[in-house]
């Protein structure tokens, strides 16, 4: 699986690699505009070992953004998965509050927060969350007739076991969407670097559109689509681990 | 076929083929696109100027003025066919040349890099570079103010580890909050709305200029490609002219109404007042002294800004920045 992940996306980013050169030498176009192989590799060369280490702040960043949306989301589900009221109430608070973009949010994040971790942490957070509340909320809603029957008869159903049927009976559904949002969570901690925090490959990234320089971008491409195609291929490794142990 | 038909006939002909012929002389019909470095505001006058008083028009160019961004890269645009004409900075031009990109630059716009830092005098006192010592100096990494702000400590000795470089954005509370020493402006459009407000809190501020240690880095210049100018030299040299035209008219005061008038069609947010100011501001930049042309060509600031670019590792060799200065 996890050496799926990265056949794959060696593959895509070959694959465009490839036609941005065929672009540059059918139509002639200067390295300023898109980089040779040579002015590749030599940028590479320079570069790759930092923006790895750029990718690894980002990832850090992401990570915890995307474990506080997995909370949050998993919260706002089992609060919300009840046709009551409240369950209503707070369906509707946590779609409204996704409603506004996170650019126009951003500056008053950075405002409040400075440029540090914490705005970076809450802007992943933000633009990782609501993919995972939609899909949390949607299984947590959905009962599972043919189960949660025989509880419900028997008046032995809790809350807790209720949330635990429904998860376990969708948990591939979980997997796939909880790897998902790691992309976003990733996305979105790479936009709050480039709109204004001063660390990570976001502002990396920054600083080599600042120079016009679209060799570095395509390393800081490269070592973004490697670290997070290995972090996708864990997070399902570890999603097959957690079935295979929950059904035993 | 009757004598007096056929009278008629070549007489409608002729209206026709007259009437055509004075069309096209009254009507461009090159159609031009010229791609800005930023938005339009006051640094943009001239261009904006050459627009609105018609000389493009009476060149026979209809040009399409678009604003630039951060995200929008003129050299490229002229490389891929998107813009006839563009404004880049000379690090970006540079950086193309370096790169092999067919560009020429036929302009440059801003005698006088708009490039300061502001400060508050009652925290600094500058009268030597020397006292940036322990200070901390807003930078805006990867960009002509990083390179330009290390070639001045250079100049004065001071290593990297006794200043404190602060990364900077377009919020300017870090300033305001003291937590940064020296913060980079535009003296014709930031450095006028600071002032502004720092005046009206009656705090003391003062600037510091590159220009006044020696530090000559060009700012903004006109660029087309080697394409346009070997394909159509007629048309880069009406171009020019009304571009140049457009800039002489704007910084001559008698015309101050109109050029406020002309930025404020795309400039709305910015105050008449500030504008006023600005426009000062701009023509000190633009002609800071009467002799030289407007959009004169300095290529010794050219070469110097050339050898601040190889020294900060931001080209590999010399690129010979001559080569590519139209010749005045």
């Amino acid at each position: 699986m996890l050496h799926r992940r990265i056949y794959q996306f060696l593959l895509i980013y070959a694959l465009g690699i490839s036609i941005l050169l065929a672009i540059k030498v059918l139509v002639g176009l200067s390295d300023y505009v898109i980089p040779g192989w040579e002015s590749l590799w030599h940028t590479a060369r320079e570069v790759m070992g930092r923006y790895l280490s750029d990718v690894m702040n980002t990832l850090t960043v992401a990570v915890i953004g995307q474990v506080v949306s997995v909370i949050l989301a998993l919260l706002i589900g089992i609060l919300g998965r009840q046709a009551t009221w409240f369950g209503s109430f707070i369906k509707v608070a946590a779609y409204n509050f996704q409603a506004y973009p996170i650019v126009a949010i951003a500056p008053i994040i950075f405002i409040l927060f400075g440029d540090g971790f914490l705005s970076r942490l809450l802007i992943a957070a933000m633009i990782c969350y609501f993919p995972l509340l939609l899909t949390v909320v949607g299984i947590m809603a959905e009962p599972i007739y043919d189960i949660e029957h025989f509880y419900r008869q028997t008046g032995r159903m809790r809350w807790q076991l209720e949330v635990k049927i429904r998860a376990f009976e969708n948990l591939g559904k979980l997997t796939t969407v909880i790897a998902g949002s790691a992309t976003l969570a990733m996305a979105g901690t790479i936009v709050a670097e480039f709109i204004a925090a001063s660390a990570g490959i976001g502002y990396s990234i920054r600083i080599a559109l600042y120079q016009s320089d679209l060799a570095k971008i395509l390393v800081a491409l490269f070592a973004i689509g490697i670290t997070l195609s290995v972090y996708q291929g864990l997070l399902e490794l570890g999603g097959n681990l957690v079935k295979r142990v929950w059904s035993r | 076929m009757t004598l007096r038909f056929k009278v008629l006939f070549c007489a409608t002909l002729i209206t026709l083929l007259i009437t055509l012929l004075a069309s096209r002389h009254a009507f461009p019909d090159e159609k031009i696109v010229y791609r800005l470095k930023w938005l339009i505001n006051m640094s943009t006058v001239g261009d904006v100027m050459a627009e609105s008083q018609g000389f493009f028009r009476a060149q026979g160019l209809d040009v399409a003025i678009k604003a630039g961004g951060p995200e929008r890269d003129a050299i490229r645009e002229l490389e891929l066919g998107y813009a006839d004409f563009g404004v880049a900075s000379a690090d970006q031009v540079i950086q193309a040349a370096a790169k092999g990109a067919p560009i020429v630059v036929i302009a440059q716009l801003f005698q006088v890099n708009p490039l300061q830092w502001i400060y508050f005098k009652d925290k600094l006192q500058l009268n030597a570079l020397s006292d940036l010592r322990g200070k901390t100096i807003g930078v805006t990494f990867g960009k002509n103010d990083e390179f330009i702000m290390r070639t001045l400590l250079s100049q004065a000795k001071i290593s990297e580890e006794q200043v404190k470089l602060f990364s900077v954005r377009l919020d300017y509370t870090p300033f305001y909050k003291g937590q940064v020493d020296l913060w980079p402006v535009y003296a014709n459009t930031q450095a006028v709305e600071i002032g502004q407000k720092l005046r009206a809190a009656g705090k003391a501020y003062g600037f510091l200029s590159p220009g006044d240690f020696g530090v000559h880095f060009v700012a903004n210049s006109v660029v087309t490609s080697k394409r346009e100018m070997q394909e159509r030299p007629d048309v880069v040299r009406r171009f020019l002219e009304a571009l140049l035209k457009g800039w002489q008219t704007a910084i001559e005061p008698q015309n101050s109404e109109s050029a406020i008038a002309a930025v404020q069609q795309y400039d709305r947010d910015t105050a008449r007042d500030l504008l006023v100011e600005q426009l000062k501001e701009t023509r000190r930049l633009v002609q800071p002294e009467a002799t030289k042309a407007i959009g004169h060509i300095d290529a010794a600031a050219w070469k110097q800004t050339e050898q601040i670019m190889i020294d900060h590792r931001q080209i590999e060799r010399p690129v010979e920045i001559v080569r590519f200065l139209m010749p005045q």
